[in-house]
C-alpha cells in the first residue's frame, strides 16, 4: 500500500533530476533564440554529447572530463549550426534538423563501435546530502538531497537571467534578435554576437546531455531513446518561458514534473487497472499541457523580431 | 520570382561531390575503404531484384513525407509534424481497412487510402487553426502533436488494438484485399510508389499549373506583398495544410498496407522527419524531390546491406552521411547561389 505523501514527495524528488537536462538545453536555447538563431538540432546534440561524456566518464573514471567532454562537442555543433545559418545564411530550421540527424547518428555510431568490447555504464553522480536540511520531512529528500549538476542547472539558469537582462552583454544579444540594423548601427557586430549565443546554445545542449547520463541514468541507448524528446520539449520550453531563463526554470520543471508523474504512476501501477497500454496516455500528459499552453497563452508569445531572419550588412 | 543561374545548378553536384570526400575522410578515420564502401552501397541498394524493388518501396514513403513537407514550406507553412500525421493516417487507414474486408480491393484501397489522408489532415487541424486563426507559429504545435501521436499509436497497439495472438505489440493484420498489390512477384514492388509518384505529379500540377498554386507560391515568398497584391494568404496556408496532411496520412498507409500489413508500433523509423531532409536535398521542387528520394532510399537500404557485408559498417553512419549529404549541397548551393546573383 502505497501512503499518498510518500507518492507526493517521490513524484517532486524524482521532478527536479527530470527537469535538470531540460533546463540546461531551454536556458541555451534561450540565448540563441534571443539572438535571432533558432537552433532545431538540440535534441541530437544532447544525445552526441551524453554518449561522448559517458564513454569519456567511463574510460577516466572523472566526471568533470566528461562533463567538459560533453559541453565541447556541444560547442562544435553550435559552431557547425552558426557556421551554416549565420555565416551563409541556410534556413535555421532545416539545417537544425540536419544537425540533430548528424549529431543523433554520429553519437550512435560511437556507441556502437565502442560498445563491441564493452559494457558502457556509469554510476551516476551521487546526491549532495545537505547537513541537516537533506533530513527534514518532505522538503529533505525534494530540495536538499540532489546531485550538484541538478543545483548546478536552477543556478546556472538565474546566473544567465541575471546576464540577460541586468548586463550590457546582454542588452546586446537583446538588441541584435530584436532589431539587427540599429543593433549594427550601434557598433555592434551583430554576427560576432549570434555566433557566440549560438555556441553558447550549444555548449549548454551539451551539458544537457552530459548532465542526463552522468547525473540521471548512467547509460547511452541508440535511436533517439536516451535523450527521447527531452531536446525538442527543450524547445517547446524556451515558448513557455517566453525566451525568459528565469522563466525557463518553471516551464522545464512542468515538463520534468509531467515526466515524474508519468514515471511514479507506471510504477506503483496506478494506471494497469485501465487496460494495457494506458500509461502512454500519462508519457502524453507534458505534450498535451504544452498544446494547451500554446492555446491559452498565445497572446504573449511573441518571439524576438528577427529569429530565423539572416543578417547581411547593407 | 527569381530564375535560377547556372551556378545553383552547378552547385548542387558540387555539394555532393563535398559530402563524400567529408565522408571518405571519415571513412578513413575509422579504418574503411572509402572506395569499397561507396561500391557496397551502390550494390547493395540495386544490386539484386529484390534490393532494387526495397529501394524503390521506400521512396515511397520518403517521397511522400517529402511532399508533404515540401507543400506546405513553399507557402511558408512549417509543418514539423509529418511524423506524427504519417502515424495516425496509418492508424485511421488501418481502421477502414478492418472494417473493408468483404470488399473488393478497387473498392476498398481506395476508400482505405481517403481514410489515411483524412487521419493525416485531422491531426494536422489543430496547428492549422492556431495558425491561422491565433497567429501561433506552427513549427512548436506540429512537433509537439506528433508525440501525442505516437503515444496514440503505442496505446492502441498495446491495448485496444493489440493482435492477441502476437507476441509484438502491433494489431491483427489487414484484410487481404485491403493490401497494396503487389507488381513484381516475390520483391516489395507494389502500388504504393506509384501513389507517390502520381502525387508528385499532382503536387508539381498545382504549384505551376493552377491560380491556387502561384498565390501559394507568392504566399511563402513574400506573405505580406502578396497579401497586398490581393493573395489571400489565409487560404494558402489552408490549401497547403489541408495538402500537407493528407500526403502524410499517405505516407503511413503505403507502409502499413504495402509491407507490413499490420499496423506496428514504432513502425515508421522517423519517415516523417526524413521527409525534411529529402525535401531539402530535392531543392524544395516537387520532381526534385523525386530525384532526391531515389537518392535517400538507396544510401538507407545500401547502407543496411553494407551493414552485413565484409566491411560491416554500422549503418548509423550512413544515416550521418545522409545527414552530411543534405547539410554539405545547402551550404554549397546557399554559398554559391549568394556569389553569383550579385550584381545583378
Amino acid at each position: 500500500m502505497v501512503s499518498y505523501e510518500d507518492l507526493v514527495v517521490s513524484i517532486l524528488a524524482a521532478s527536479l533530476p527530470l527537469t535538470m537536462p531540460m533546463l540546461y538545453a531551454s536556458i541555451g536555447e534561450v540565448y540563441a533564440e534571443r539572438s535571432g538563431v533558432l537552433n532545431m538540432g538540440i535534441e541530437g546534440v544532447m544525445s552526441l554529447s551524453a554518449f561522448v561524456s559517458l564513454w569519456t566518464t567511463f574510460s577516466t573514471g572523472s566526471y568533470l572530463y566528461g562533463l567538459l567532454a560533453g559541453m565541447a562537442v556541444g560547442a562544435a555543433m553550435g559552431a557547425l549550426h552558426a557556421f551554416a545559418t549565420v555565416r551563409i545564411g541556410v534556413n535555421q530550421l532545416i539545417a537544425g534538423l540536419m544537425i540533430y540527424f548528424l549529431a543523433l547518428s554520429m553519437g550512435d555510431f560511437g556507441y556502437v563501435i565502442v560498445t563491441k568490447t564493452t559494457y558502457l555504464h556509469v554510476r551516476p553522480i551521487s546526491p549532495v546530502q545537505i547537513p541537516a536540511l537533506s533530513n527534514l520531512p518532505v522538503v529533505g529528500p525534494i530540495l536538499f538531497s540532489q546531485n550538484v549538476l541538478v543545483y548546478g542547472s536552477f543556478l546556472l539558469a538565474i546566473f544567465l537571467g541575471l546576464v540577460l537582462y541586468r548586463t550590457t552583454w546582454g542588452l546586446k544579444i537583446r538588441a541584435v534578435g530584436e532589431n539587427p540594423e540599429a543593433a549594427d548601427s550601434a557598433g555592434i557586430n551583430v554576427n560576432l554576437v549570434r555566433n557566440l549565443c549560438v555556441i553558447l546554445g550549444g555548449t549548454l545542449a551539451g551539458l544537457a546531455g552530459a548532465s542526463l547520463v552522468l547525473g540521471y541514468l548512467g547509460l547511452y541507448a541508440t535511436g533517439d531513446t536516451l535523450v527521447a524528446g527531452r531536446g525538442w520539449i527543450a524547445i517547446v520550453v524556451v515558448i513557455f518561458a517566453r525566451w525568459s531563463p528565469y522563466k525557463a526554470i518553471a516551464g522545464a520543471w512542468l515538463f520534468g514534473l509531467g515526466y515524474s508523474v508519468a514515471a511514479v504512476f507506471i510504477g506503483a501501477g496506478i494506471f494497469s487497472s485501465l487496460g494495457p497500454g494506458s500509461g502512454y496516455f500519462l508519457l502524453a500528459i507534458p505534450y498535451i499541457v504544452a498544446i494547451i499552453f500554446m492555446l491559452v497563452f498565445h497572446r504573449g508569445t511573441k518571439s524576438p523580431s528577427s529569429l530565423t531572419v539572416p543578417y547581411k550588412r547593407k | 520570382m527569381r530564375q535560377p543561374s547556372l551556378g545553383r545548378y552547378v552547385s548542387y553536384p558540387l555539394g555532393i561531390v563535398a559530402s563524400l570526400a567529408i565522408f571518405s575522410v571519415i571513412l578513413l578515420a575509422f579504418g574503411y575503404n572509402p572506395i569499397t564502401s561507396m561500391e557496397g552501397l551502390v550494390s547493395g541498394s540495386f544490386g539484386t531484384t529484390f534490393l532494387t524493388s526495397e529501394t524503390i518501396f521506400l521512396m515511397g514513403p520518403l517521397l511522400l513525407a517529402a511532399l508533404a513537407f515540401l507543400v506546405a514550406f513553399r507557402a511558408r507553412f512549417y509543418n514539423i509534424g509529418v511524423e506524427g500525421q504519417l502515424y495516425i493516417g496509418a492508424l485511421f487507414g488501418y481502421l477502414a481497412a478492418a472494417q473493408l474486408g468483404g470488399f473488393p480491393g478497387v473498392v476498398a484501397i481506395p476508400l482505405m487510402l481517403l481514410a489515411a489522408a483524412a487521419g493525416g489532415t485531422l491531426w494536422l487541424a489543430l496547428p492549422l487553426f492556431m495558425r491561422i486563426k491565433l497567429q501561433v507559429n506552427e513549427i512548436f504545435p506540429t512537433l509537439v502533436m506528433n508525440f501525442i501521436a505516437l503515444d496514440v499509436v503505442n496505446w492502441v497497439t498495446a491495448g485496444p488494438l493489440k493482435n492477441p495472438l502476437s507476441g509484438n505489440l502491433q494489431t491483427p493484420p489487414l484484410p487481404e484485399s485491403t493490401w497494396l498489390p503487389v507488381l513484381v512477384k516475390s520483391t516489395q514492388f507494389n502500388v504504393g510508389i506509384l501513389i507517390a509518384l502520381a502525387a508528385a505529379l499532382v503536387i508539381y500540377f498545382v504549384l505551376y499549373r493552377t491560380v491556387l498554386g502561384y498565390e501559394i507560391r507568392a504566399s511563402g515568398a513574400s506573405p505580406r506583398a502578396a497579401q497586398s497584391g490581393g493573395v489571400d494568404v489565409s487560404r494558402s496556408i489552408l490549401a497547403v495544410g489541408l495538402m500537407s496532411g493528407a500526403l502524410a496520412g499517405l505516407a503511413g498507409i503505403v507502409v502499413v498496407a504495402g509491407v507490413d500489413h499490420v499496423l506496428a508500433q514504432n513502425f515508421s523509423p522517423g519517415y516523417g522527419y526524413q521527409g525534411i531532409a529529402v525535401a531539402a536535398l530535392g531543392s524544395f521542387q516537387p520532381l526534385g524531390i523525386v530525384v532526391a528520394s531515389v537518392l535517400y532510399a538507396a544510401l538507407t537500404i545500401g547502407g543496411e546491406s553494407l551493414q552485413q557485408g565484409a566491411a560491416a559498417i554500422p549503418i548509423e553512419l550512413i544515416y550521418a552521411l545522409q545527414a552530411i549529404i543534405v547539410l554539405s549541397v545547402l551550404i554549397v548551393q546557399k554559398w554559391v547561389g549568394d556569389r553569383t546573383s550579385r550584381g545583378r
